[in-house]
């Protein structure tokens, strides 16, 4: 894939703080962050991880596993937090009961970006012959969970619109990073 | 020790400390601390430790108490990991081990009655880390162990509790548990 069609991470980073600034109803405190980022990394967005990293205004936090990252958004969704999850179609698999707990049964805004490794530019997700990336669109609408897919700079705005998607539904919402980012 | 004093020596001692319990501590929290800003971790076993971090992150001026089971750190064990990398000060763990999955009908934990808590605890890099055996030492440790700069591991020794989410369902469902606590949060309590 030529290099100009990958998003650049630093775009991705400032919609991820549109996004938080269009939920919260002050500005952050001094020494309070803009917003948390919770992270099992994943490989089609490194580049992002590397970029917030520098950041001073978001805050990363690595997770052991999605399911922790699925119970500390709650967390610090409950205490007045902003916060997005970024994991892998694998991690989306691994946490389906977690998702389905907090998100569904808890009503918690579980916003999440997870990276489609592997898919092939290509295809449609739902055409892959990698059922990884085959099934995680379906699975998302078997827990009717709203669920988009980010693949070029037009994409941008599908973040806040489905951060603000998630707080409105008090539920998930999911969208795909279908292309590795830049 | 027997596990209903022990939430009630908790309760006695956690000023306005926020409490997450988790399975067996469930039933016996909702009626010995009611007015408790408290918010179980029902329905994703294993999920108590990540979302009391959550909270202690969000709310770093107020002690966080995880009331987590022993079977249920075992399913989330990586989360010592992500609480010590995240090293909340306001943290306070505290898993009950009773050395077995009593609210499915008592079955043993894996490695029972050898696994350490607060070993691993102490391993993955929790500021403060201690085991506890008997309810006079607790009451005396209690306010140090809800001041002291977290992330602490309090491994409690218990029996089996009375009542379990099996035996005693009940209670607020988590969607409202989650948005009243908000709600408290936001304003200012």
């Amino acid at each position: 894939m030529p290099e100009n069609e990958r998003i650049p991470a630093p775009l991705i980073v400032e919609a991820l703080k549109a996004a938080f600034r269009g939920q919260r109803s002050a500005p952050a405190k001094d020494g309070e962050p803009l917003g948390w980022v919770l992270s099992v990394p994943d490989t089609h967005q490194r580049s992002i991880i590397a970029e917030l990293e520098g950041d001073d205004e978001l805050r990363l936090l690595t997770c052991s596993t999605e399911d922790e990252a699925n119970a500390i958004a709650a967390g610090l969704y409950i205490g007045g937090a902003e916060v997005a999850i970024m994991i892998q179609h694998a991690g989306l698999y691994a946490s389906v009961n977690t998702l389905r707990g907090v998100g569904l049964d808890g009503g918690v805004p579980l916003f999440a970006l997870v990276g489609l490794l592997s898919r092939e530019p290509e295809l449609e997700p739902k055409d892959s012959p990698r059922s990884m990336v085959r099934f995680a669109g379906p699975l998302m609408d078997t827990f009717e969970v709203p669920h988009a897919l980010l693949e070029t700079r037009d994409d941008l705005g599908l973040i806040p619109e489905y951060y603000a998607l998630s707080r409105e539904r008090s539920g998930p919402a999911v969208v795909f990073v279908g292309r590795e980012t830049a | 020790m027997r596990p209903e004093d022990v939430l009630r020596a908790i309760n006695e001692a956690r000023g306005d400390a926020l409490v997450v319990p988790t399975m067996t501590a469930v039933p016996a929290w909702r009626t010995i601390a009611p007015e408790a800003p408290s918010v179980a971790c029902v329905g994703f076993m294993g999920g108590a430790s990540s979302l009391g971090l959550g909270l202690a992150l969000a709310q770093p001026e107020r002690r966080v108490v995880v009331l987590d089971g022993d079977g249920s750190l075992l399913m989330q064990l990586g989360s010592l990991a992500t609480v010590a990398g995240a090293a909340p000060a306001n943290y306070t763990h505290v898993p009950f081990a009773n050395g077995v999955y009593q609210t499915s009908g008592s079955q043993g934990i894996p490695a029972s009655g050898s696994v350490d808590f607060a070993g691993m605890a102490e391993a993955a890099g929790y500021a403060f880390t201690t085991r506890i055996e008997t309810l006079e030492e607790l009451r005396i440790r209690l306010p140090e162990l809800l001041s002291v700069q977290g992330p602490v591991l309090v491994e409690l020794a218990v029996e089996e509790a009375e009542l379990t989410p099996m035996t005693a369902p009940g209670g607020d469902p988590l969607r409202v548990q989650v948005n009243r606590l908000r709600e408290r949060l936001a304003s200012g309590e």
